[in-house]
This record gives structure tokens, sequence and C-alpha cells, in this order.
């Protein structure tokens, strides 16, 4: 048994590298044929933030993973219960508003961190139920309704950022997380906060909540055979809705450490466009790392390594930011698209039966 | 023709043929397996002997880790299964494998090239081999035995000339066994061949022209059909003498420990499955329900069980009313099931054989810690031990379930459920897809269980299995009982009587 367990990761290896291959050539021919050095770029964009020693650069990377590793545990966690919850993205968003109404109150210093981190995944663990319920109770399919909360969750969010807590001294975002409701920065002079510490213990947590406890065994049972579930006295639409609850807190958390733990806005900004995105990069990020935590440590640091390297590609090579984009785009769909055909394959030959 | 051949005579020979599965699995040892042209042939063995992976392994699905594979004098190697299906040769598994929305039709054309005169030819196949589907209708409103006909047609369709069945009489009544056997000697008489895997000796000898008999991935011996007996097959595949009687010492029923009282139950269409059905179980007392399958028995289970609630009615245990109770508090009130659908129902297939040996009792406190976490060790001890009582042969505790035989499979639904020391235990063809050494395990655990004083409630499509096993007998049809007797006290003329809807007179 160990034998096949080693053969499929190795198997599962040599699918990534494969993966990562075509992605790298792939954009290195749409670069190519823009008129840019694909090479150059390429050595620019990873020696600069994952294949590099210079702390700063690391730093840069490991602040980009944190967001986008919170969020692929709230996919990963729907996958294993057998559902597809894209909902991250709006969770994220409730989860970050639930730390600025904090930071809005006046309170003692060293409870706005905790109070933060409270009511954003309770804001994110709600937001996610509503889903929930009404995927396991009334059947509404999870992808329409996790899409339309995301967009009630950013314009929810959007007005009242704008009408409810305005900064009083920059229009452009919210009230500030106060100072002492601050995550401590890592490393002096980088973005790197004690957010990439909670969304590594909330990732192995996740493991463990999976692997290791009642819940996890019914919510994976529930994802692989909820007739079985049944039989085996589990209560499927119960495992789905945790599933879901789970997933908000995580999310929830993403949102909340973008507040608390990420210079220079410690605030949501116009657009929510320092939050934008997170929820479905973190859709990726799971797919990458085959929807299990320990896949998706790795995953979320290459991911966010690739973020991170943009900056140094624009610079360093001259790549335009459009085509720094394009780049990443295609590196990302060409890693998670092994991920994604099986998780279609095996959901499609279990909706016959 | 190619030197060493005997293609004249074998249509088929698999020579030398050695399948080590990547996890270390030796499956097949040099087998030597011959198929004569026309032929029906049959293939024995005990679970797990390795007639599934030989016929995957002629079907190309699996590639042999060494040995040869002859078809009409030619060496071939297949690397998949259209390839085999090119040399004429298809297979029809015993979890059949078509597209549950789509319809007939629409499953016997998938993949090829669209002919315009497509239909007419699927009717006239239809009309030539007596294999009778309604080509309009999806694949998930049909009966298991309209389904696997279906599969046969799709086979048939794509011009095998051999055609692989496995196990294929597992899931049909004994009606539909009928027809397929009748199928069968039609399509030998137009020229094709058929290879038959079957655990049941009766009907190897009713339909097969020769059998090879398998026993741990070895070939144990060929014969003529026409000279064999059931003991003689049975003992060259278990290797030893097989009983085929249980016996059963007499016993006095004790207290009522399941009640059921008219009970009405609906099936998933919303029509009246079970109408009306009342009957007792007592501690220390096996009660049989026999009856063609599809006339209620499924759903009288299932609400009986927790997994449907019943209409009208009271289900009673050990005097409590448990009506429309879910199962998780049946099981912890001492009730104990044996799925018929084990693969669907009462395992979880991708996951390992320690996980499912604590399906159902995941939160009990031998395997559930304080604070809701997995006691792994003490579940991968229990799984261990169920594994060496009841002798199920798995590569190891992490493997998936899925990657076991089919009877080991059971042998491991059977241990879980019998191992929780259940109050009442309800089996639902608790020895289909065994073969006779497992089955005979089985029914002796069942009369053990009985004699130790449990409730068992025994629903089985194999009649002989209910006459042997229970203390008293219910026949089931259209949703009634026909009547409630000991078995001694009936003929076998009278149960076929009720099992075609005759009451029993007096009863
Ligand atoms: N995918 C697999 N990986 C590892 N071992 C396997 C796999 N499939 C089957 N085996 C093992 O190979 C052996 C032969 O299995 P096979 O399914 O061929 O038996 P069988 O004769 O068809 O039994 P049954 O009558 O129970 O269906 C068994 O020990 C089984 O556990
Ligand atoms: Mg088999």
């Amino acid at each position: 048994m160990e034998r096949q367990k080693l053969i499929e990761s190795l198997y599962r290896f040599a699918e990534i590298m494969v993966a990562l291959i075509a992605g790298f050539a792939i954009s290195g021919v749409i670069m190519w044929l823009g008129g840019y050095d694909p090479i150059k770029a390429y050595r620019a964009m990873l020696g600069t933030s994952i294949l590099t020693t210079d702390p700063y650069n690391l730093a840069m990377t490991l602040s980009f993973s944190a967001p986008i590793m919170f969020t692929a545990i709230t996919f990963a966690v729907g996958v294993r219960a057998g559902v597809f919850n894209i909902g991250a993205e709006g969770q994220m968003y409730v989860g970050a508003l639930g730390a600025v109404l904090v930071a809005a109150m006046s309170l003692p210093g060293p409870l706005y961190l905790p109070l933060a981190i409270l009511f954003g995944s309770l804001l994110g663990a709600l937001w996610g139920a509503i889903a929930g319920v009404l995927k396991a109770y009334k059947g509404v399919n999870e992808v329409v309704s996790t899409i339309m909360l995301n967009w009630i969750a950013f314009w929810v969010v959007e007005y009242t950022r704008v009408d409810l807590l305005p900064n009083p001294r920059d229009p452009s975002k919210t009230i500030e997380m106060p100072e002492p409701g601050r995550l401590p920065i890592l490393l002096k002079g980088t973005e790197l906060t004690a957010s990439i510490v909670l969304a590594v213990v909330v990732t192995l947590l996740s493991y463990y909540l999976l692997w290791h406890t009642v819940l996890g065994y019914e919510i994976r049972a529930t994802g692989m055979n909820p007739r079985a579930a049944r039989y085996g006295g589990i209560n499927p639409e119960r495992a789905v809705l945790w599933s879901f609850i789970i997933g908000g807190i995580a999310a929830g958390l993403a949102g909340v450490c973008e507040i608390a733990g990420r210079p220079p806005h410690y605030a949501i900004t116009t657009g929510l466009s320092n939050l934008f995105g997170y929820g479905f990069d973190g859709i990726t990020v799971s797919l990458i790392g085959a929807n299990h935590p320990l896949g998706i440590i790795p995953a979320a640091i290459f991911v966010g390594g690739l973020t991170a390297g943009a900056r140094g590609m624009q610079i360093v090579a001259g790549v335009p930011l459009e085509m720094v984009k394009a780049v990443q785009g295609v590196i990302i769909i060409a890693l998670a698209v092994p991920g994604l055909l099986r998780l279609l394959k095996t959901r499609l030959t279990r909706g016959g039966g | 023709m190619a030197a060493g051949s005997r293609g004249a005579e074998h249509l088929i020979e698999m020579r030398g043929i050695t399948k080590i599965y990547p996890d270390g699995t030796v499956a097949l040892r040099g087998v030597d397996f011959y198929v004569r042209r026309g032929e029906i042939h049959g293939l024995l063995g005990e679970n797990g002997a390795g007639k599934t992976t030989l016929m995957k392994i002629l079907s190309g699905l699996l590639r042999p880790t060494s040995g040869e594979i002859w078809v009409n004098g030619r060496k071939v190697s297949f690397k998949s299964a259209s390839e085999a299906l090119k040399m004429g040769i298809g297979m029809v598994h015993q979890h059949l494998a078509l597209v549950q929305v789509f319809t007939v039709y629409e499953n016997i054309v998938l993949g090829l090239k669209a002919e315009g005169d497509a239909r007419l030819r699927i009717e006239k196949l239809m009309e030539e081999t007596g294999l009778k589907v309604p080509l309009d209708v999806r694949i998930e409103n049909l009966p298991f035995g309209v389904r696997q006909r279906a599969e046969i047609l799709k086979m048939l369709y794509r011009n095998v000339d051999v055609l692989i069945l496995d196990e294929p009489t597992t899931n049909l009544t004994p009606v539909e066994t009928d027809e397929l056997f009748e199928t069968l000697r039609r399509l030998k008489n137009q020229g094709k061949t058929v290879i038959f895997i079957t655990h049941k000796l009766r009907e190897v000898l009713e339909v097969t022209d020769r059998v090879t008999v398998l026993r741990n991935g070895r070939v144990v011996g060929v014969v003529e059909t026409s000279k064999a007996t059931p003991q003689q097959l049975a003992k060259m595949m278990v290797g030893r003498e097989v009983v085929f009687t249980v016996s059963k010492p007499p016993r006095e029923p004790g207290e009522p420990i399941l009640e059921v009282r008219d009970l009405w139950v609906r099936n998933d269409l919303g029509e009246w499955a079970v109408k009306g059905v009342s009957f007792t179980v007592k501690a220390g007392e096996i009660f049989g329900i026999a009856g063609v399958e599809g006339n209620g028995q499924s759903e009288l289970i299932q609400a009986i069980t927790g997994l449907r609630r019943p209409e009208k009615g009271r289900i009673l245990l050990e005097g409590r009313d448990v009506t429309g109770f879910p199962p998780s508090k049946l099981y912890r009130m001492g009730l104990g099931h044996i799925p018929e659908d084990r693969q669907g129902l009462g395992l979880v297939l991708d996951m390992n054989v320690a996980e499912n040996s604590i399906l159902g009792v995941q939160r009990g406190r031998r395997f559930m810690g304080k604070f809701y976490n997995l006691l792994w060790s003490s579940i991968r001890r229990h799984a261990s031990q169920i594994i060496e009582r009841f002798a199920v042969v798995a590569p190891s505790l992490d493997a998936p379930v899925r990657s076991l035989s089919g009877g080991n499979q059971q042998k491991l639904v059977v241990g879980r459920e019998l191992s929780k020391e259940p109050k009442l235990i309800v089996a639902a063809q608790p020895t289909r897809g065994l073969d006779v050494a497992a089955t005979e395990y089985i029914r002796k655990l069942l009369v053990d269980m009985r004699t130790r004083g449990k409730a068992v409630l025994l629903v089985s499509a194999d009649l002989d299995e209910v006459l042997q096993l229970s203390d008293r007998i219910a026949v089931m049809y259209e949703g009634e009982f026909m009547g409630i007797a000991r078995p001694e006290e009936l003929t076998r003329e009278q149960i076929g009587m009720m099992m075609g809807g005759y009451r029993l007179a007096g009863g």
C-alpha cells in the first residue's frame, strides 16, 4: 500500500511538473511574440520571489501567500464535502467588514485583535452558512448561490465602506485598524506580518479537522458517497452545512488578516481593491494543491511568488503589467487544469449514480 | 498461423498470465485459460481468486504483468478496452458502466460514428437475440435486469464475438436469470462465445459447457460441465469438502425485539411499496422474508433501518417506539444493518479499510475521543480484528475498499455489522456475490447470532437460504405478506404460489 501511495504521489508530482513546464512554455511563447525575452523575464520573476535568498523578496512572496492559503482551505473543505463552494470571495469581504467594524469601536487596545478575529470569522461563517443552508436543505445549486452571495457581499461592504465607516483622513478607505490591533510585522520594512503564521496554523488545523476528527470523517464520507454516509448514521445535510461554515471561517479570517495584518492600508480601500480576487485565487491554489491542506501550503507559496514576482518582471525585465498578468494567468491555469479535470470527472460520474 | 497456437480449437488462449497489482498484491500466478469457439465457458472461484482480474486482462482493461494472450491464433497485446473490442472481445461488468442520464439508445451508440441505420440495426439485434429493451427510456429509470440487457446489447452492437459476463446474475430476479440464460443459449447458437463468471453452482451446471476453476490466482482444474457435480466443483474451489446445509440447534424464541405494526411505506415514485405489513421478530429467532425482488422488501427494510420514513404504522424496538428514528439513533439502540447494496450504501469505496470499519459507529466511545478526535490506533485495531475474525482478504488497512474483491467487500460489511454485537440484525441479501465457503461461513454466523439470543431479520432472494436459516418465514408479494409460517409447514410449491400472489390458506 505504501508503494501505491508512493506511485500515486510520484504521478501527481509528474503531473504538476508537466503542467508547470507547459504553463511556462506557453507564456514564454506569448512574451516572445510580444517582443520580450522570456528567459530574462522568468529569471526576474522567480529571482525576485521564490528562487532567491533575499529576505525582502521572500517576505513579499509569503505576504501574498497568506490570504490565498485561507481561501484555498474554503474551497478544499467544500470539495471534501462534495460541494463546489466558490464563495470565499464574498465570505472574505464580510470577514474584512467584521474587522473594520471592530476597528471603528473604541476599545481597550488588547481587545481589538481577538475581537476582530472573532467577529470576522463569525461573519464569514454566517455568509458561508447561507449558501450552506440553501444547498443542504433547499437543494439550491451552490455555484449559483455563492456567486450571487459574492456580489451581494461586495455591494454591502462597498456601501458600508462609503457611508458608515469612511476614514476621516483618507476618503479612499475605511477607518483603519488602530495600532494595537495590528498583527506584528515579522520582517522590518516588509509587508510580512503574522498573517502567514495564522494562515499556516489554520491550514494545519483544517488538516487535523478533516483526517483526525469525527466531523472531518463525516464530511469526507458525505463528499464521497452521501447515501453511504446516511446509512452510516451521518446527517449528510449537516455535514455539508458544516463544510460551508468551516470554509466561511477560513475565508473570514483571510479578510481579517487583510485588515489587521497587511501594511500599508489596514482598512478596506475603494472598490475593495485590496481584497478583490483573493477568493478566486484560492480556488486555483486549492486545485494545484490537490485540495489537500498539506498541498495547499506549497501551492499558495508558489502562487504568492508569481504575484510577488510581477514587480521584478516589470522592473528588471521591462515587461508591461498587462503582459505580466497574462503570464501569471496562463501559468496558474495550466497548473490548475489537472486538478480541475479530476474534480469534474468524479463529479460527473457521481452525478450519474 | 503462428507456431504453437491451436487457434482452430481455441478461440482464446491466455498463457501463463501473472498479475501483480501496483500495491504488490499477486492476483494471478501463471494462469492458463483456454476458451473454445462457440462455447459457454464458466469461470468459478472463491472471492478474490482472480476471476475479475483475469477477465479485465482479457478485455484490455488491465495489462498482465507477464504472460501471453492469443486470439484466433494471433498473439495480441491490448492497450485498452477499445483495442479488445476491435478484436471482438467485450465485457459486461458486475457494476454496470452505463451513463445513467442517457437513454438506452444513446448508451448503445455512445462513442461510435453516427450511422443512419443505427436504430434499425439495434432493433434487428433485439429481434435476433430476444433482448428486448425500451430504447428511449433513460437508464436510471430502468430495473437492473433491463439495464443489463442494454449493456449486453451495447456489446453485441459493437460486433463482439466473445462476451464476458462478470457475475451477471447477482442482481437479477429468478425470472430475469432464466431470460438471461435463454439469451446466452441463443447467442451460442449464433456462434458467439460466452465467458460467464458466477458463484452459483446451479447456474454453472445449467448453462455452461465447460468450467475453469480458479483458486488463489491459479487454475485448479477445467471440467466438462456434463461430467461435473456440485460437490466436486465446490471442493475444487475451496480445497475442501463444503457442507451445503447449516446445522441449527433448536432454540426457544424469547422476548420480542422488533415489532412492526401495520406499516405503510411509499417508494421513490410515491407509490405504495409496503401495504400494511405486521410481524414480530423475537430474540433467538431468524425471521426470513422471501419473495421475488421488487415486491417492497427494500422499502420495508429501509423503513425499519431508518433510511425511509413510513407513512403509517409503528416500528418498535424492544418495546420502544422508534418509528422515524434516524439510523444513528437506531444503531445506538442495538441495530445492525447489512444492506443489500454494499457498494452504494454499505461502504464508502474511496475510503480505506480502517475508515470503513467504523462507518456507523464513528461516534462510539471506542473510536472518538473527548475532543471529537478519532482514536486511530483503536480504529486500526478494530479493523484488524474484523479482518482476522471474518477472513477478509485486504492488502492493508490503508487500501481503499474499492480495491477489495466484491466478496471481500461484503465480508467487511458483515464483519463490521456483526461485531457491533447488535440486538437486532437486519440482513438483506447477506450472501449475494459470495463464494460457497464464505456463504457457508456467513450463514453460520447468522445462525450463531440467533442461537446466542439475537433477533435476525433476513431478506433474501435466494429461497434456499431463507428456507434453511429461518425459524419463521413470510412471503412478500406486491407490498403485502402472503402468509407467515414455519419453513417445515410449507412445501416449495406452496411458497412458489405465495411468491406469485396466492395467500396462504388459513394463515
Ligand atoms: N485495484 C486493485 N489493487 C490491488 N489489489 C486488487 C485490485 N483489484 C483486485 N485486487 C486484489 O486481487 C485479488 C483478486 O481480485 P479479483 O477482483 O480478481 O477477485 P474475484 O475472483 O473477482 O473475486 P470476487 O468473487 O470476490 O469478485 C484480490 O486479492 C483483490 O484484493
Ligand atoms: Mg469479481
